[in-house]
């Protein structure tokens, strides 16, 4: 009988799990500290703090982005939209705080930048919001749901500039969301901080409360949980919501950053975000990974990106680097799962 | 001598099934059987012999899944041009010794000597390349793709690097032909029945010139001709020289074609005899391993109040008018045949599927269920049927999973409360005898039968007053099936109305206290646990007078 049988094979197994899952969590963060540690040998300027600052700070807004998308793909699905939301968000703050109409027409209002910063946030959070209902009301792809979307809103945007940027004095706002903070001699960037505020928080989510509980279930298994007697729905509309509102947030870092909303803001964002994602451990399937790993992956793209930079790679070839880590991060991800026959030694799961 | 004897019965059978409706008689007959005679549960210990004719040999073969050891050293031999049968209950390791036969899993022992050689098959493709095809149950076939397409799918005809279409279609109506099979090679499989369909997966075999043809429970939906037709054409396979496995949980089925019946139980080959040489009596007996009573551990709980009460549920094309009412304490057992509708009723009561019109009652009170989760804050359980697709999440620890249902109940303010989620756990694995190394163990590590409590677990954790099952035990072992009837027992004995869905009549006839049988989507009766018997139920689920029930026992007539 099975039920006997199971101490030997299953305690074995167990530690061998136990053995794994530690591989896989710390698998990242050694790959960064690596990538790091080359940077710091091959290139002296790296080595300086500005620079060191200057990566927690390219970091900031796709670590956000990354976040809101780490909770999408936890339950299997995915969410194109991100980059176009960065710019949306970016554009709709600029043009609330200038006032400025497209080409620079002046029109009537300008208002204080908290206030634009509030607004271009509750659309994110509601755009991302009625994606969700279109995905769970219709039951529809949310690939294809969020590419939609991701067309209109870059239009919505390229329409409200006309192309161009739209550029804003910062007000006592986005000072301070721009400013640093003195940590031991070391000036910290204000988005960095954000950031780790962002993760502890939606780590507190994740982890230690039941949305972040079916966040984890629905990925695992949506059928069995609905079953389960839970309203898998409300938790996908909040889940599109969540990475509306955090895309949104990126968006104002970035437009803060650059003093400017054009609907180029958000360039590159989705890819980079799921790439930041994968590589940080969390499956494309669903159902496994966690909040910091995603946080890894972004520092280990940053660092890549930086290293060529140091590198005196010319900047037209980063986007082939980029591109290679991408297809690299999703190998990853399949021969994670154990779905690649002739690498069945790096089975992670079963 | 054995063959010509067996043939003619085969054929004898072959006429008779004419009579017949599509209806699981291996059920029907099991309870037939008192089965108190232990002896016979001893293994077969004597050796292989390794005679001349023997096409395939497979000698030790082991192989251990996480969490359970489903093939203990097993030997299994065919000969050529043998049907030869393999039987046993669900997990006794049936589908894992030919799926490793048929190149799907990996032996983890033993060796496997085919046409006189050792082979180790690490893909399908290989075993089908050496000439072993599996038929499955569920069909591969490409729906859209042409009969043609499809037999040839994967070694396709090409002249001068173009597809040979001409000749392609001319081989599969030759080979259809063969079969007697009627059928435009031109058109798409799923023009075709699901009978005709699997013609076409025998027309592939042939195609690929199997020796060895392994059939994985060919008739569960097929018509009796259907049956008939496949039968006829075993014989002539068999006639050819092409050796068959052949897997049913149709009993009868068995002993109408097979030479030799091979039962497994729990991982072991138990014994190999001639099928002329067995019993239905018997091999029940060898296939379960133990006797009625110590089955079903059936305890009689003191029947309270109304607990569920179910009024003129309608849903167009499944379900029709259906009213009945569930007490605490009470196990209702609900019988039917596949397809009767019984699912459809629980999923219908459950919220998982709407529903036209209909009432439904809990404690007397009138409650309005839309989805899952309004029927399990009424208190409504449901235990589906597919555990690991409907039941579980299996990439989910052991905790996690016991307390999904009812973590709404487990928050502190925002916040999990871990302690006491830790707690229950403990108390449910204590509790319900749950073998896992660990609370944070995943449960998709865990046996069916572990699995099973866990699902079991994550509902009484939200305290429910009714209890839905779905098939309890399937694809548990013998051994858990016990511990969850006493379980069920247990839920009874404090007030929880149980509804059990179950295929296998001696479960429902060994469990329920009331049996209610659906027959196309309605009520066609209540039995009483005293009154209730396997040929009262088969009479009401198939709408069959008792008379023709009598006319029809095919394998009572047949070894007459």
């Amino acid at each position: 009988m099975s039920e006997t049988t199971i101490s030997a094979p299953g305690e074995r197994g167990e530690t061998l799990q136990v053995l794994r899952r530690a591989l896989a969590a710390t698998g990242p963060l050694l790959v960064l500290l690596l990538l790091i540690g080359i940077l710091w040998v091959l290139s002296p300027p790296f080595r300086s703090p500005t620079s060191l600052m200057l990566l927690g700070l390219e970091a900031a807004a796709i670590g956000v982005v990354a976040a809101g998308q780490t909770f999408v793909i936890l339950t299997g699905g995915i969410d194109l939209s991100v980059e176009a939301m960065v710019s949306f968000a970016g554009v709709t703050a600029a043009i609330l705080i200038a006032g400025t109409n497209v080409a620079g027409g002046q029109i009537a209002f300008g208002i204080s930048d908290w206030q634009a910063v509030l607004i271009a946030l509750t659309a994110g959070l509601s755009i991302g919001m009625f994606q969700g209902l279109i995905i769970t009301g219709m039951n529809m792809n949310p690939l294809i749901v969020t590419l939609g979307f991701r067309s209109m809103l870059l239009g919505v945007s390229l329409v409200w500039t006309r192309g161009a940027g739209i550029n804003i004095q910062k007000g006592p706002f986005l000072n301070f969301v721009t400013s640093t903070i003195d940590l031991f001699g070391l000036r910290v960037p204000m988005p960095f901080v954000i950031v780790l505020v962002i993760y502890f928080l939606l780590w507190i989510v994740l982890k230690h409360t039941k949305f972040g509980r079916y966040t984890y279930a629905i990925g695992g298994n949506e059928t069995a949980t609905r079953l389960s007697g839970i309203n898998v729905d409300r938790v996908k509309v909040f889940i599109y919501g969540i990475s509306g509102l955090l895309a949104a947030v990126g968006g104002i870092l970035v437009m803060s950053r650059l003093q400017s909303g054009a609907y180029q803001n958000g360039t590159n964002m989705t890819l980079i975000s799921v790439a930041a994602v994968v590589i940080g451990g969390t499956a494309l399937s669903g159902g496994i990974g966690g909040i910091w790993g995603t946080l890894i992956g972004v520092f280990i793209i940053r660092v890549v990106e930086a290293g060529l930079v140091y590198m005196s790679v010319p900047s037209n070839a980063k986007e082939i680097v980029i591109g290679a880590i991408i297809v690299l991060a999703v190998a990853l991800d399949v021969i994670r799962r154990g779905d690649v026959k002739w690498l069945r030694f790096n089975r992670l799961r079963t | 001598m054995i063959k010509s004897k067996s043939l003619k019965r085969f054929n004898q059978i072959v006429r008779r099934s004419d009579v017949l409706v599509n209806v699981d008689f291996s059920v029907l007959l099991a309870t037939k059987t008192t089965m108190q005679t232990r002896e016979s549960t001893r293994v077969d210990a004597a050796p292989n012999r390794a005679d001349d004719t023997a096409l395939l040999q497979m000698r030790g073969i082991v192989k251990t899944f996480p969490g359970v050891q489903a093939l203990k050293a097993v030997d299994f031999d065919v000969r050529r041009g043998e049907v030869h049968a393999l039987v046993g209950e669900n997990g006794a390791g049936k589908s894992t010794l030919m799926k490793i036969l048929s190149g799907v899993y990996q032996a983890d022992a033993g060796e496997i000597i085919f046409k006189g050689e050792p082979v180790r098959f690490r893909t399908p493709r290989q075993a089908q390349d050496a000439g072993i095809v599996t038929i499955y149950q569920e069909l591969n076939q490409v729906p859209y793709l042409s009969v043609t397409e499809n037999i040839f799918l994967g070694s396709e005809w090409e002249r001068g690097g173009l597809l040979d279409w001409q000749g392609m279609h001319q081989e599969a109506r030759r080979l259809l032909a063969k079969l007697h099979l009627d059928i435009d090679p031109r058109v798409p499989v799923n023009s075709l029945g699901v009978g005709r369909q699997q013609m076409v997966e025998v027309a592939k075999a042939l195609h690929h010139k199997a020796d060895l043809i392994i059939m994985d429970e060919p008739t569960s939906s097929l018509s009796v001709r259907e049956i008939d037709d496949l039968f006829a054409i075993i014989a002539e396979l068999k006639a050819e020289g092409v050796a068959i496995i052949y897997i049913s949980h149709h009993l009868e089925e068995t002993f109408a074609i097979a030479d030799r019946t091979s039962i497994l139980r729990d991982g072991r080959r138990i014994t190999t005899q001639p099928a002329s040489e067995l019993t239905v009596e018997r091999l029940i007996q060898l296939m379960v391993g133990r006797d009625l009573a110590e089955q079903f551990p059936k305890e009689i709980a003191p029947r309270g109040k109304e607990m569920l009460r179910v009024e003129g549920l309608r849903r167009a094309g499944k379900l029709h008018d259906i009213s009945f009412s569930a007490y605490a304490g009470e196990i209702l057992g609900i019988a039917g045949l596949v397809g009767a509708g019984r699912t459809e009723l629980v999923r219908a009561i459950f919220g998982a599927d709407p529903i036209d019109s209909g009432r439904i009652y809990v404690e007397g009170k009138e409650v309005r269920i839309r989805s899952p989760r309004d029927a399990a804050r009424h208190g409504i359980a449901l235990l589906t049927e597919d555990r690991k697709t409907q039941g579980l999440v299996l990439l989910m620890s052991v905790r996690d999973n016991m307390t999904l249902a009812a973590l709404g109940r487990l928050t502190r303010g925002l916040f999990t409360n871990a302690r006491q989620e830790q707690a229950i756990a403990d108390s449910f694995i204590e509790n319900l005898a749950i073998k896992t190394p660990s609370q944070q163990q995943l449960v998709m590590n865990l046996s069916g039968g572990n699995q099973q409590k866990i699902v079991l677990a994550k509902w009484m954790a939200t305290n429910p007053k009714v209890l839905i099952f779905d098939e309890p035990t399937r694809g548990i072992d013998v051994g858990a099936k016990v511990e969850i009837y006493r379980l069920m027992n247990e839920l009874a004995r404090r007030g929880v109305a149980i509804l059990m869905i179950s295929s296998e009549l001696p479960e429902v006839l060994g469990m329920s206290d009331r049996i209610m049988v659906i027959h196309e989507g309605r009520v066609a009766g209540f039995l009483n646990r005293d009154e209730a018997s396997q040929e009262r139920i088969m009479e009401l689920a198939t709408g069959m007078a008792a008379a023709e029930i009598e006319r029809s026992k095919l394998f009572e007539a047949s070894v007459a």
